[in-house]
This record gives structure tokens, sequence and C-alpha cells, in this order.
């Protein structure tokens, strides 16, 4: 039981749901059933994208985060936000000024994601360089990507970038020299990431390519907003005076879409960012017609992390003050490439191990009999109004006549086919 | 050898209809998602199909495309109506092309496809005659480990 609630990014508030079946029509991979009169999630199917998290007009789809008592059991709690932060509370704000406030609420020591952010961008660059087949690689910046690729495009799984997203090589190199500068042993130390990202709890408690997550935790930046936003109000002016820490332009950037490969001098790269342009972009890859990108960025929210389903900001106004702080940080490297390099070799910002496939499950095991299936899922489909009205349930009348041949629903549950 | 066949499906392929391209591969590459083919023999038969498909676009006027499915085996079949090969041989070499600039600078007629047809399929035939048409069979082996649990 409490292992499928961690093994998912997202839950059903009965009591507030209302049946409207937004988020039935939003999921992408068709994992949302409204039946009878409330939604569930078949979890089988979920890809944790957030998708029926952005459309729920209710907050009756709540995301699953680390809560504060989970938090204070560390005796000493750092926060790494995601540099999607600094777009959030204003173009006046600057970087220092919001980590400041972020340690005021009640973390030991706060460490700007940006800057492992443009590091993972030298890694990139140092793969690309050294690794000249197979193309195109994907990266494996969006934990959602990774999970799309897994059971939409099984034989992809070997092109996604065998390098750890920033989160998690920040919090690696956090432990290590915390535990070893301060003298607190690892297990007292606890690296809770300010996300965005609807799915990174489960990339934490579930994670496909280490044994362990670096990481101890996260939670929203909508959680942490109110507060943070109060102690900017009232102490801006000293705030923004203290903390000496570098604020990496490059590493802000990998905020928003493109970010990832703008640094990519000498490799076709494309960005793409949406769940439905992914799943089209990578159709591309999987025929084989895209072997001239290098590198192809995929970030499920539209625009990149900014377009996380757990911002507050509006994303375009996000993105502008993303962009404005690329200007004023610049292309300066704050990052020592040497060093960069040192442990690249080390293979400190690898994998455990790859991405392994984990495809949908066909309509019946036995292939002779999924095949009846689907001529049977056809049949029942030519009879079906096909307006994908969803009062049956299911999302779209291809869906609810899989429904039908899998016995979780009664042809007659479809209102045109009662008389 | 027809009464075995246990799923059949034509798609319909349009001579010079390079905005629809693809459209019959990806077709029948979530066909062969939905009954559980194994996915390293999708991977492949998709790419073969979706070469055979540009190349039917690009070089012919009309063809079909038809999938077999048999217990033991995937059979495909491209067959079209257009200039043909005249020399079968010199067309199976890597970097062999006909196409002129124009379709190259859409992005086509690199001289790869029928090589990259032949290296993804377990069984590659090609028959052609000049001002007819080609057909090309690809067909792929399926054996019992490919069921999936």
């Amino acid at each position: 039981m409490s292992e499928t609630k961690l093994l998912h990014s997202v839950r059903v508030n009965k009591d507030k749901c209302i049946g409207c079946g937004k988020c039935m029509r939003a999921c992408p991979t068709k994992a949302m059933r409204v039946r009878p009169q409330k939604a569930s999630i078949n979890y089988e199917r979920c890809i944790d994208c957030g998708e029926c998290l952005r459309v729920c007009p209710n907050d009756a789809i709540e995301p699953i985060t680390t809560s504060s008592a989970d938090i204070n059991k560390f005796k000493y709690k750092v926060a790494i936000p995601s540099p999607v932060i600094h777009s959030q509370f204003g173009p006046q704000i600057m970087p220092n000024g919001i980590l400041s406030a972020l340690k005021e609420i009640g973390f030991d020591y706060v460490y700007d994601e940006a800057l492992i952010c443009e590091m993972q961008n030298m890694v990139i660059e140092e793969y690309l360089d050294k690794n000249k087949s197979p193309r195109p690689i994907i990266s494996s910046t969006c934990p959602v990507v990774a999970r799309l690729i897994q059971r939409l495009f099984p034989s992809l799984c070997n092109l996604i970038l065998p390098i750890e997203p920033p989160f998690e090589i920040a919090a690696k190199i956090l432990k290590k020299e915390i535990s070893e500068k301060q003298n607190i042993p690892k297990e007292e130390i606890g690296i809770i990431e300010i996300t965005p990202c609807a799915a990174k709890m489960v990339s934490i408690s579930h994670p496909e390519t280490l044994e362990k997550s670096h990481l101890d935790g996260a939670i929203s930046i909508k959680d942490v907003y109110n507060k943070v936003m109060i102690i900017l109000k009232k102490e801006e002016q000293s705030l923004m005076l203290q903390g000496q820490s570098p604020i990496s332009g490059i590493g802000i950037g990998r905020a928003i879409a493109g970010g990832e490969i703008r640094g990519l001098k000498y490799h076709q790269s494309v960005s793409v960012s949406g769940v439905y342009d992914t799943i089209k972009i990578l159709e591309g890859v999987e025929s084989g017609k895209l072997h001239d990108i290098e590198y192809l960025e995929c970030l499920i929210c539209p625009d990149g992390c900014i377009g996380g389903p757990l911002t507050v900001e509006n994303r375009f106004i996000a993105k502008s003050n993303i962009l404005k702080l690329t200007r004023i940080y610049g292309n300066k490297k704050r990052v020592d490439s040497n060093r960069v390099k040192r442990l690249y070799k080390e293979d400190f910002f690898s994998f455990e191990s790859g991405v392994k496939p984990k495809p949908f499950k066909p309509l019946d095991k036995d292939r002779i009999l999924a095949i009846k299936k689907m001529n049977l899922k056809r049949e029942i489909f030519e009879k079906l109004p096909k307006r994908d009205c969803g009062i049956c349930g299911a999302p779209d009348c291809i869906t609810f006549a899989e429904d039908v041949v899998q016995g979780k629903a009664k042809l007659e549950d479809c209102i045109f086919m009662k008389k | 050898m027809d009464s075995e066949v246990v799923f059949k499906q034509e798609f319909e392929i349009n001579g010079g209809d390079f905005v629809n391209a693809g459209e019959s591969a990806s077709k029948l590459k979530n066909i062969l998602k939905e009954i559980g083919i194994d996915t390293d023999i999708i991977r492949r038969l998709a790419i073969a199909a979706y070469e055979a498909e540009v190349n039917v676009v690009t070089y012919a006027r009309h063809g079909i495309m038809r999938i077999l499915i048999y217990p033991e085996k995937i059979l495909l079949t491209v067959e079209d109506e257009g200039q043909g090969i005249k020399d079968i041989d010199l067309a199976m070499q890597p970097g062999y092309s006909t196409a002129t600039d124009e379709i190259r600078e859409m992005g086509f007629g690199a001289g790869l496809g029928l090589p990259n047809m032949k290296k993804n399929a377990d069984i590659f035939n090609i028959s052609s005659t000049v001002d007819k048409g080609t057909k090309l069979e690809i067909t792929m082996n399926l054996n019992d480990k490919n069921v999936r649990d």
C-alpha cells in the first residue's frame, strides 16, 4: 500500500474531486478514469508528468512531497533550490536575497543548484566529445522524460545521457563536503530540493539509475513561497547585502527550455518542451529519422522547469525574469572546468545503472490473444460515436473500447449504446 | 501458409506526399506495441518500414505496405508502382542514390535506405522491374522469448 503511494507523485483527494474529467482528458498516457463519480489513477500507466495536477480546477490532485515532520528529523537541514526559484519573486529580487530568505525559513545551509547546473552543462559537452555514438543523446534532466521513454519508447532507453541530473550531483557533492568539513555523520544531513517538479519526489524515493538517491526529500516552491515572500518584503535591503556566493548565469538559464543546449557550441542540438511535443519528437527518434541531431533536450513542462506544476509565478513572467538574470550574470564561467574533467574521469557524474525499458503491458501476454483483443477493440470502436465525450468515465472512445475488451467497462456504460 | 496469418493490415502510400511520409510506419509501430512484440524487433522493423515508406514517397507514384503476422514471424511487404531500380546490387551499396538535388535538400535520398533496411531485417528480399515498380519483403522472426510477462 505505502509502496504504491511512494511510487507515484500524485493522489486524488476524493473529497475535493467533483468528477469533471479535466484530468482524465489531459493525461497523455490515459491513466485516469472517472468511474463512477470520482477520478482515479491507474498507477500502472502513470508517468508522473503532473498534467492532471495542472488542469484540476479544484486542487483535488495533490502532489506528494516531504512533510515538515520528515525534514525536521534531520539535525542538519540543507536546501538546494532549483534555479526556477529565481524566477518566482519578481524582477527586482536578486538571487542572493532569495537564498538568504530560504535559510531564514529553517534551513542550516542553502546551496544554489544553478552552480551545479553549470557544471552539468560541461559534463554534457565532455560526454558528447568522448562518445561519438549512438545519436541523438537524450537529456537525463527531466525525470518524467526518462519515465516516458521507459514506458512509451522503451527502445530509446540506451540513448538517455548516462549522467545524473543536477539535483543528484548537487546532493552528492554537498553530503560529502558537509560531512567532512563540519564533521556531521551523513545520515544526520537532510538534503531537500525546493522544486517546481511534481515527479521529483518519486525520482528521490525510487531512483531509476541509482541504488539510493543522494537527496532526502523535496518540497514544492508553492510550499515555501509565502514564507519566503514575507521575509523578502520585510528584510529585502539587508538580505541583499548578505551572502557572497557566486551566482551562475549559465546555471540559472537551465530553468527554461534551451538552457541545457545553449552551451553546446560544437554539437547539433535541439530543445523541446511540453509533453505532447516531447512525445512527437521521440516518435521521430524512434523511426530513426533524427540521427543528424546529436543532443536532444526534452523537458515535459511547457517552456521547461519554470512551467512546472509546483510553481507560483506565471510561466511567461518567470521566463522573462530568468532571461533578465542570465543577461545580468552573463556567460561568465563560475565552475572550474579542470575539476569537472577530473571528476568526469572518476565517473563521479555517471549513472550507477542504465535506464531500463518498462513497456506498457500489451493487451494480453499471449500474442495470439492480444491480436484477437486488438481486433475486438477495433470492432467495438467502430460502433462507438467517436465523440470522446468522456461520460462513460474513459478519456476517449478508443480507450473505452479497450476497457470493454479488458472487462473493465461494459458497452452499456456508453450512453449512446444504451438503447 | 496464408491460413496461418493471425493479423493482416494494409497501408496506402502516395508518391510525392512528403508531408505524410512516415505515417504508415508509425501506425504499424503502434500496432506492434499494443500486441506486445519485443521492443528490439519493433525498433528494427519500424526503422525498415520508415525507410521503405520514404522510398515509395520519393521514387514511386503509389505503394501498398502490408503487415502480415504469423505465429512465428512478421512479414512486411512494400509494393510500389514507379520507376523501379535498374541495378539492385548498386542500389544496395551505402551512399548510392539517384535522388535529385531537390529531394536531397528535403533531407531524403542519402542513399542509405536499402542498406539500412537490410541491416535491420532478419530476412530481406527485393525485386524490381524498371518502369513498373519495386517489391520489398522484410521478415522478422519471432520466438517464444518475445512473449512478454
